[in-house]
């Protein structure tokens, strides 16, 4: 008995660390927004405008509910749900410290990519249900996104995937370390499996890795309808998009679902190649910071800190480059990622033949 | 014990309720979604089966895939033509459906008891010899050796065969003009 109630508490805690993640995560894109166009951003309410995104919620939740007459009823109420409880299921396999993991998966990332793509299903059922063409619209266009870029994103993923040779995300960690079971070696030359830190990510352990992160780091953007790829919801050119008739809460819940979303491709970007929950700091000669700085607390401290940096670069990203046209956004994922990410893929299964041995 | 057996139970409510109710339900995009609630089922029977990668393959494949593909197709296609789907005229009689649905269930019905009364010698083999796939195996690493090296051909096959489906697909859609 007293595992399912650890198993709910988890689930409720890792719930309410999104719901306060959204909360400050909105509050920090509005900060930095504020800060790349040459202003303050939110100031009035709390000090330092703190408790801005708190009210904002507190007058969401107290919005009406309205219901477009001619919309399908279920459909329109299930959608943003769904949206949500796809992105967070994701959650489920990510590890945040050596051995704490709320579910170590033989083939976690399979698991994640696999729920992260019931997400478009929640999009298309959104769209259809408003009953309102510019949702449907918004809905064909996000999909398509979604759909085309989820390919060189995945194919990236493999080619980490084939250099580690497993797919539990626990595993595939603990080889970019000191805990490291096997060798890691940095740029295949130097063996690097006790000295640990940066040297050791797999980023560093075949450069063709550094290429795949920038790769999935672009698709991910694109993944979870960021700029510069959010043309599914350009409010300053089109009208919104799939959650163009939602209100109040429900429209609450598509804002949560974006903001999990840009928290969980950022920690599998930092799982797979920026070392997870692995210190940053190498063991130097008998200074052995690498050691000191890695176990449960530390662990967690790392694999946060590493994925709010790059959530913050994908929101500095947002407020700095315009948006690509849509079939600018199609021939860069067609024409540009996709061949460079199956490049990647023939390089790391090179690599693993005859550099790694 | 008893709350596996409640989630497997639910589960396959959920897979048996959703697929009548898919069949018998007017509306085309809701049985379209209502098809997502069965898949989905079935991906959960599929892991109380510890076919988690199968399960995981069909979340990805038949929903991230199959079902955005065809709810395209509904959703791009003319009214008329899905009116003609909703009133039932493309002219097929119903009842080689329930013929096909008897002979099925017949079979399945009549292998379940055969099983149930004398499960095969491979079985019993396989329990002697305590060759079982428990909940921690890594089951990812048998099939990949496994496609890698004795169906080695037949996984080769399908990719060419994949292939080849993609090419005639671009082949398709590509613009008519310079031929």
């Amino acid at each position: 008995m007293i595992f399912i109630i650890t198993y709910i508490a988890v689930g409720i805690g890792l719930f309410i660390f999104m719901a306060f993640f959204t909360l400050y995560a909105v509050y920090s894109e509005r900060k930095i927004a504020g800060f790349v166009q040459d202003r303050l951003g939110p100031m009035e309410t709390g000090k330092f405008g703190l408790l801005q995104t708190v009210a904002d919620i507190l007058k969401l939740v107290q919005k009406e509910f309205i219901m477009p007459s001619r919309a399908d009823k279920v459909l329109f109420s299930v959608a943003p749900v769904l949206i949500f409880v796809s992105v967070y299921l994701g959650m489920v396999a990510m590890p945040w410290a050596p051995e704490l993991s709320p579910s170590s998966l033989n083939i976690g990332l399979f698991y994640v990519i696999s729920i992260i793509s019931v997400e478009a299903v929640g999009v298309l059922m959104a769209g259809w249900g408003s009953n309102n063409k510019f949702a449907l619209l918004g809905a064909m266009r996000s999909v398509a996104q979604i759909v085309s870029y989820e390919i060189p994103a995945g194919i990236s993923l493999i080619s980490v995937v084939m250099i580690t040779q497993s797919l539990n995300l626990q595993e595939i960690t603990a080889q970019q370390g000191v805990l490291t079971t096997s060798s890691a070696k940095f740029l295949g030359l130097w063996e690097v499996g006790d000295v640990g830190g940066f040297l050791a990510w797999n980023v560093f352990q075949a450069p063709h890795l550094l290429l795949a992160f920038v790769i999935y780091f672009l698709s991910s953007l694109a993944e979870c309808n960021r700029a510069p790829f959010d043309i599914p919801e350009a409010e300053s050119e089109l009208v919104a998009g799939y959650h163009t008739e939602y209100t109040g809460l429900r429209f609450a819940f598509f804002f949560l679902a974006e903001y999990c979303m840009m928290f969980l491709v950022a920690m599998i970007a930092v799982v797979l190649f920026l070392g997870g929950w692995n210190s940053l700091l190498p063991n130097i000669g008998t200074l052995r910071l690498a050691d000191w700085t890695t176990g449960m607390g530390w662990g967690i401290f790392w694999v946060l800190s590493k994925t709010l940096f790059l959530v913050s670069i994908q929101i500095v990203i947002r407020w700095t480059l315009p948006r690509l046209r849509v079939d600018q956004l199609m021939a860069l994922c067609w024409k540009v990622l996709t061949p460079l990410a199956f490049a990647c893929m023939v390089i790391s299964g090179i690599w693993r033949l005859w550099v790694m041995i | 014990m008893a709350i596996e057996l409640f989630v497997f139970y639910f589960l396959a409510f959920i897979a048996v309720g959703s697929a009548a109710l898919l069949v018998a339900m007017r509306n085309i995009v809701r049985s379209l979604f209502l098809f997502f609630l069965t898949l989905f089922a079935l991906a959960g029977l599929y892991v109380f089966a510890l076919a988690d990668f199968v399960a995981l393959a069909q979340v990805i494949i038949y929903v991230g895939g199959v079902l955005v593909l065809m709810l395209f197709a509904f959703m791009l296609s003319n009214k008329t033509l899905l009116n003609d789907v909703k009133e039932g005229t493309f002219g097929l009689p119903r009842w080689p459906a329930l013929l096909v649905v008897i002979l099925l269930g017949t079979i399945m019905g009549y292998t379940f008891l055969q099983f149930a009364s004398a499960p095969p010698q491979w079985i019993r083999d396989a329990e002697q010899e305590n060759r079982i796939i428990t909940t921690t195996d890594n089951t990812v690493h048998y099939l990949g050796v496994n496609t890698m090296t004795r169906y080695l051909l037949p996984f080769e096959l399908v990719s060419v065969f994949l292939m080849m489906a993609l090419m005639g697909a671009a082949h398709m859609a590509r613009k008519g003009g310079k031929s």
